[in-house]
């Protein structure tokens, strides 16, 4: 395989992530150098810059055309407009995360907690782009483990710090499943090169292999990622994990490590398992194989995560059953990609991961208002919510609308192209399952909206105060989640399109 | 397999390992249990010196039994409460030894010619039974530092790996740190 | 010579140890030293099919030296978070982390 060596474009490629690292270390250098009480401004540095990076991003030149024109840096990774979506994305999430932890003394005056966030957005950059097995396992780490320490960081507070130990032992265990199934792809092929001829997927569809050890190191992949994305059955760490950790933490962990994985998913499956189209005179076609086991992933993973949400009382594991549900729509589009012509299935994940990001973070938000005022983050305690902080219970709503798949809110464009590329690759039932599903779900997202709406509190006349900056914060975020559902639609699905289709240069 | 000085060694260093690896997992002193790990990653270096890995044979050594394994004694020292355990499983053991039992089965089956029905390709299994190539230089350690400094090789894994190593570090102290009160 | 079958089972041995350590035991500690034997059975992977298959490239030599750093990295933060565990609670017993719960 030849690999792109201009000095140039192999500077372009990783241009993203060289910023960040400089980010960081001026993060750390500014929390050492700052007095107690500027250490705030800290954060408010590093969210800036990393939404500077994010606006820059989409400037980055990708090299067009050829496989091998797009695989830099020895064929690490593959800079192509699916990497550069993805990273926009991962980095609006790690900018909102900075805003909406500084409501939260235990960590807006400690830079290690910017640092932390900042690594992992590396880890999560790289991720998206990853085109090689030793590349992919230590982006994969270099995101997990900065997450671990994050779950764990308020560490006199003993929820997050058991939290934390648990998200760690799990996401440690998967690792130890992923890893198994990456040496055993490595012994089959000798490469660690995922693409090109001499790489894994093509000597795989070469079919020169029996299908046996390759359905287990299948199996083995798909185990390790159905943990990190929180698929059903692997989810159970998802719900505690979320409650225990600091809010702004979990509305990290939920956006920017599940898009990453999401992202990684697509471009392992399709790269390593191709389907027919993919693999130049292929002998095996092993995309027969994940399909179903993906379409069954998604149903049980929305089921069961929807109907588990019905019951809860604590907004945030409601919120964590929610993502569950949600990890499961976007593995509808994972199952279409490989029978979908133009990409649709990657570009329907990537646009869904994009409004999801916005979303969960907007939600994710107004719980930490909301918690820093009133000590409580039980359903029932947001009774009359409308009434105490209007403007609270409208970016709450717009958050909900979005998750439930209500227009004009992203989340309705989102799951329609969700659905519309599984109706493409003629995964009927499984756009079936994924309506009603969305029925199911939306029962109880409006349930929250009306108890802030209707529902009397003993409270009513207590007001909520909101910080001057998360109300800017907040209304920005729930703008882009409208503006994303209705005139920024076109042009990032157009984007998400042409990402899709890279996929299968 | 003939009767020679390497398999012996083999059966030696695997036993070690595998032996090892089990007191780790059934030993109710927990302080016990980190030195049969010491035992079980000191077999796995035994088994790439066999391997003609001598370099990761020693970073075994050193990073592994020396690192890991010296952290983990001090994590069992600092939680000296709950060294001895009333109760070392949780209530899963049966089911989690079927697991472990049943993963076990599938993983000899498919990826050992055990079965003959179910090996790998042909042409994987005509390498399986053969002798590994030769001629084998031991001067690995040269190789691989040329490539992963390499710009078309391994550095960007290598550079965030160092990225990491500090995130990892920093983390480490922020979270296990007592408050300066 | 020994085959190299005979790596791969005691790779495979290895692994399903752990893994068993890994679901069974209630101690945080004993958890991560499972963990530790799962990795183990993946550099064990990593070598012998370095060695039997492409000797003449040293990918798998790579691969497996960065599962040593990642791994070392990982016991870092994994047992400080234990330590911080053991502060607040005085326990590091994992039985409420049920991995066969559904």
């Amino acid at each position: 395989m030849v690999f792109n060596t201009d000095v140039t474009a192999n500077f372009w490629a990783v241009a993203p992530e060289i910023a960040l690292a400089i980010i960081g270390l001026i993060v750390l250098g500014l929390d050492l150098y700052s007095r107690e009480s500027q250490r705030r401004d800290v954060g408010y540095f590093a969210g800036f810059l990393l939404l500077a990076l994010a606006a820059a991003t989409v400037f980055v030149p990708t090299p067009d055309g050829s496989l091998s024109e797009q695989l830099v840096l020895g064929g690490m990774l593959r800079h192509d407009q699916f990497t550069q979506i993805f990273r926009t994305m991962i980095y609006i999430a790690a900018a909102l995360t900075c805003f909406i932890a500084m409501g939260d003394n235990r960590m807006r005056y400690k830079g290690e907690f910017y640092l932390l966030v900042i690594v992992a957005t590396i880890g999560a950059s790289l991720l998206a782009g990853a085109s090689d097995l030793v590349m992919v396992f230590v982006a994969l780490e270099t995101l997990s483990i900065s997450l671990y320490a994050l779950a764990g960081f308020v560490r006199d507070d003993a929820r997050s710090a058991e939290s934390g130990l648990k998200y760690f032992l799990i996401g440690s265990f998967a690792t130890g499943f992923t890893l198994y199934g990456f040496s055993l792809l490595y012994g089959f092929t000798g490469a660690t090169q995922i693409y090109g001829p001499d790489g894994i997927g093509q000597q795989l569809a070469a079919g020169k292999l029996n299908d046996a050890p390759i359905i287990v190191a299948m199996m083995m992949i798909v185990v390790g990622f159905g943990f990190k994305i929180s698929a059903v059955p692997f989810h159970f760490w998802t719900p505690d994990v979320y409650e225990g950790s600091p809010t702004a933490m979990t509305a990290f962990v939920s956006v920017a490590s599940k898009a990453a994985s999401f992202a990684v998913l697509l471009r392992f499956m399709l790269a390593v398992f191709p389907p027919e189209k993919l693999a130049v005179g292929a002998a095996a076609d092993y995309s027969e194989l994940w399909v179903p086991l993906i379409s069954v992933l998604a149903v049980i993973t929305m089921t069961i995560g929807n109907v588990v949400a019905l019951v809860q009382k604590n907004i945030k594991r409601l919120l964590a059953y929610s993502s569950i549900a949600q990890a499961g729509y976007a593995l509808m589009g994972v199952a279409a990609i490989a029978t979908t012509d133009g990409g649709q299935g990657a570009a329907s994940v990537a646009f869904y991961m994009f409004m999801y990001i916005l979303t969960n973070i907007l939600a994710f938000g107004c719980i930490i208002v909301f918690a820093n005022a009133t000590g409580s983050e039980t359903i029932a305690d947001f009774a009359s919510l409308g009434r105490r902080n209007l403007w609270l219970a409208m970016f709450m709503t717009i958050a909900l609308l979005s998750l439930g798949g209500i227009p004009p809110a992203a989340g309705f464009i989102g799951k329609f192209y969700l659905f519309r590329a599984a109706v493409d690759a003629d995964l009927i039932l499984l756009a079936v399952a994924g309506v009603l599903n969305s029925i199911i779900a939306l029962y109880y997202y409006l349930v929250i909206i009306k108890v802030m709406f209707v529902d009397p509190s003993p409270d009513e006349d207590k007001d909520i105060p909101m910080p001057a900056n998360y109300a800017w914060v907040l209304g920005a975020a729930s703008l882009a989640v409208v503006l994303l559902g209705t005139v920024l639609a076109n042009p990032v699905i157009d984007w998400a399109t042409q990402a899709g289709l890279e996929l299968f240069i | 397999m003939e009767f020679t000085y390497e398999t012996v060694a083999f059966f030696i260093f695997a036993l070690t390992t595998l032996g090892s690896g089990i007191m780790v997992v059934t030993d109710e002193n927990l302080f016990h249990a980190s030195l049969y790990l010491l035992f079980s990653l000191f077999g796995v270096s035994g088994l790439f010196v066999l391997l003609v890995a001598p370099f990761l044979a020693a970073v075994q050594v050193l990073v592994y039994m020396g690192a890991i394994g010296i952290l983990i004694i001090f994590a069992i020292m600092l939680t000296r409460g709950m060294m001895k355990m009333d109760q070392v499983y949780n209530s899963q053991r049966v089911a989690a030894a079927v697991v472990a039992v049943l993963l076990f089965i599938a993983l000899a089956v498919t990826l050992t010619p055990i079965v003959d029905e179910l090996e790998f390709g042909e042409d994987l299994n005509a390498e399986l039974a053969e002798d590994p190539v030769a001629d084998v230089t031991y001067e690995t350690v040269n190789e691989l530092g040329k490539v992963i400094t390499d710009r078309n090789g391994f550095v960007l894994p290598f550079e965030v790996a160092s990225l990491l190593l500090t995130a990892a570090m920093i983390g480490a102290i922020v979270v296990a740190r007592e408050d300066e009160a | 010579m020994v085959p190299l079958y005979m790596y791969l089972l005691v790779a495979a041995a290895l692994f399903c140890i752990g893994v068993f350590g890994v679901l069974s035991r209630r101690n945080a500690i004993a958890i991560l030293m499972g963990i530790e034997l799962m990795l183990n059975a993946v550099n064990i992977n990593l070598v012998a099919f370095w060695r039997y298959l492409k000797p003449d490239e040293i990918n798998g030599q790579v691969f497996a030296a960065f599962v040593f750093v990642v791994a070392a990295a990982e016991a870092a933060v994994g047992l400080a978070l234990i330590i911080s565990v053991y502060r607040n609670r005085n326990t590091v017993e994992a039985e409420d982390i049920n991995l066969l719960k559904w």
